[in-house]
């Protein structure tokens, strides 16, 4: 996929609970939250664990970003697309290995090609000197 | 489960404007036009209404009952405004109900009505940060396009069943005087309309439509002295189920149909005392916002088995005249959704049919009829049940 010169790209709003996660990002590594005392993943990042409620034990743990893709849509054309992104592209709702859900976009891959249950891997996308965004790649094999 | 509402509060009188592109026209005009024709079918005057919720989505909240009171002249009246998505308008029927069923008041009315087009975008109207991939957020075609998808992988679906929903609701609706499209479309057509969002075509997407519908709800007994004394509808039951806003991230949610559907529509079939829903349920007016959507209600609503609502539509089981009639008005897809005024437009049909004076098709020998209505990613969902007069307890 590919962006359209002279559009600005929208940042990521960052606020406490989400950060870490933009940060990490930045550095090209992928970090998922984890509740120390129940053992389960969750996404969007948030202070409070909704499963056994515990404050203060939600941590940010390394993840490989290896999944699959559980549900797309194509934009084909540019009625709905986003403006700043050329068509056709894809939006995948990828599920990973922890069971948690993101949402993103594939990289080199047409979206004719793109199949539920297509394993991937996260991958960087350096857009410019202070944005990095995450995407996924076919994994091969 | 409690007492319930079966048989507390009867439809009186019914209104709608027509649907549409109705630049002629502003919002209290259209809900003006809608609540007199219901007054007037039901034999009453402005003044008679003890109570007013109105349904209303646009421009997202920083409204108040006043968008009836002023519209309606009823200053002092008690009115409350109903925001709950594209649910509003049968959340708006749900607490007019239960006003009369509580006993507080004689006469509630439920409106509903929204001036959208005006607003001059294509589709609903978004910040263009609920429009950017990555930051999670899903416009409506999007979101529907995941579970189309889905329900494509799981059940071998085709997008020419998508479009047979298209194809059957328009057909409808070309009867229809009230409604916003009135014109027949084909397979070919709908499979040959650009697409929006993949597997989704312009064509598998209602109308976003200006327009207002309202209900006069009453106690049986105050029915039975009012112009439908010998018609009137009763209400059977009424169910609001509430679930995420976000079912994108929760791991559990396989798209394949929406648990807030299927939580109102359980409760609902229960409070109306329907034992045999299948066969009970004469008509079926559905929200069917694309035309995914339908087939996915359709399952939800358990008139058929999930994997089976495609063949259920193209074999023309949910046809004018076939075994639960789907969408007989033309449905969002051709009737169009005025978002807030959509709820009060499927009970003003449901109540014609079980009348045996629709505008448009009329369908045959109903005995109950169910309008559903439901609002963000399958997040705020309203099923409310009539029954014919005869179905009431006899005196
Ligand atoms: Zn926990």
């Amino acid at each position: 996929m590919e962006y359209v010169p002279g559009i600005p790209i929208l940042k990521p709003s960052l606020d406490a609970d989400n950060r870490p996660f933009w940060e990490a990002v930045r550095r090209h590594e992928f970090v998922l939250q984890k509740c120390g005392s129940c053992d389960r993943y969750f996404q969007p990042p948030r202070p409070m664990c909704p499963e056994c409620r515990s404050m203060d034990t939600m941590e940010w743990v390394p993840s490989a970003g290896r999944g699959q893709v559980y549900s797309f849509v194509n934009f084909t054309t540019d009625r709905m697309a986003y403006p700043a992104m050329k068509i056709p592209y894809s939006v995948v709702l990828v599920e990973l290995e922890e069971g948690v859900r993101m949402i993103s976009n594939m990289l080199d891959l047409e979206p004719d090609d793109v199949q539920i249950g297509m394993p991937v891997e996260v991958a960087f996308d350096d857009l410019d000197e202070d944005l990095t965004l995450f995407k996924f790649k076919k994994l091969e094999g | 489960m409690p007492q319930g509402i079966r048989d507390r509060a009867a439809v009186a009188g019914v209104g709608c404007t027509p649907f549409g592109e109705r630049w002629d026209d502003n919002a209290p005009n259209l809900l003006a036009d809608a609540c007199f024709e219901a007054f007037d079918d039901a034999g009453i005057q402005p003044g008679d209404v003890d109570a007013i919720w109105v349904g209303s989505l646009y421009p997202f909240t920083g409204l108040s009952g006043g968008i009836a009171v002023d519209a309606l002249k009823l200053f002092g009246k008690p009115a409350t405004h109903v925001e709950n998505f594209c649910a509003s308008g049968l959340d708006a029927f749900r607490n007019a109900c239960y006003a009369v069923a509580a006993g507080i008041c004689d006469v509630a009315l439920a409106c509903g009505v929204e001036k959208i087009l005006d607003q001059g975008s294509a589709g609903l109207p978004t910040d263009i940060l609920g429009a950017h991939p990555v930051m999670g957020s899903v416009s409506a075609p999007a979101v529907f396009a995941l579970a189309a998808t889905r329900a494509m992988e799981a059940w071998g679906w085709t997008r020419e069943d998508l479009a047979a929903v298209a194809v059957k609701n328009h057909d409808n609706g070309s009867d229809h005087p009230k409604a916003h499209f009135r014109r027949q479309v084909s397979v070919d057509q709908v499979l040959g309309a650009p697409c929006i969002a993949y597997p989704l075509g312009r064509l598998d997407a209602c109308g976003v439509s200006d327009g207002a519908a309202a209900v006069v709800v009453t106690r049986p007994e105050i029915a039975r002295d009012l112009a439908h004394k010998d018609d009137f509808c009763w209400v059977k039951s009424v169910q609001l189920s509430v679930h995420t806003g976000w079912p994108v991230y929760k791991s559990d949610f396989d798209y394949l149909g929406f648990p807030a559907t299927r939580q109102a529509a359980r409760q609902a079939y229960e409070e109306a005392g329907l034992t045999d829903h299948r066969d009970q349920i004469g008509l079926a007016e559905v929200h069917d916002c694309f035309t995914i959507t339908e087939l996915l209600n359709i399952g939800d609503l358990d008139l058929c088995d999930q994997a089976d609502a495609a063949a259920f539509v193209r074999e023309g089981l949910a046809n004018v005249d076939g075994e639960t009639p789907v969408n007989a008005s033309g449905g969002l897809k051709s009737f169009g959704h005025p978002i807030g005024a959509t709820g009060c437009r499927m009970i003003y049909e449901v109540t014609r049919q079980l009348q045996e004076r629709a505008d448009g098709r009329q369908v045959k020998d109903a005995s109950f009829g169910l309008a559903h209505n439901l609002g963000g990613q399958g997040s705020a969902v309203a099923v409310a049940i009539l029954g014919a007069n005869d179905t009431g307890p006899t005196v």
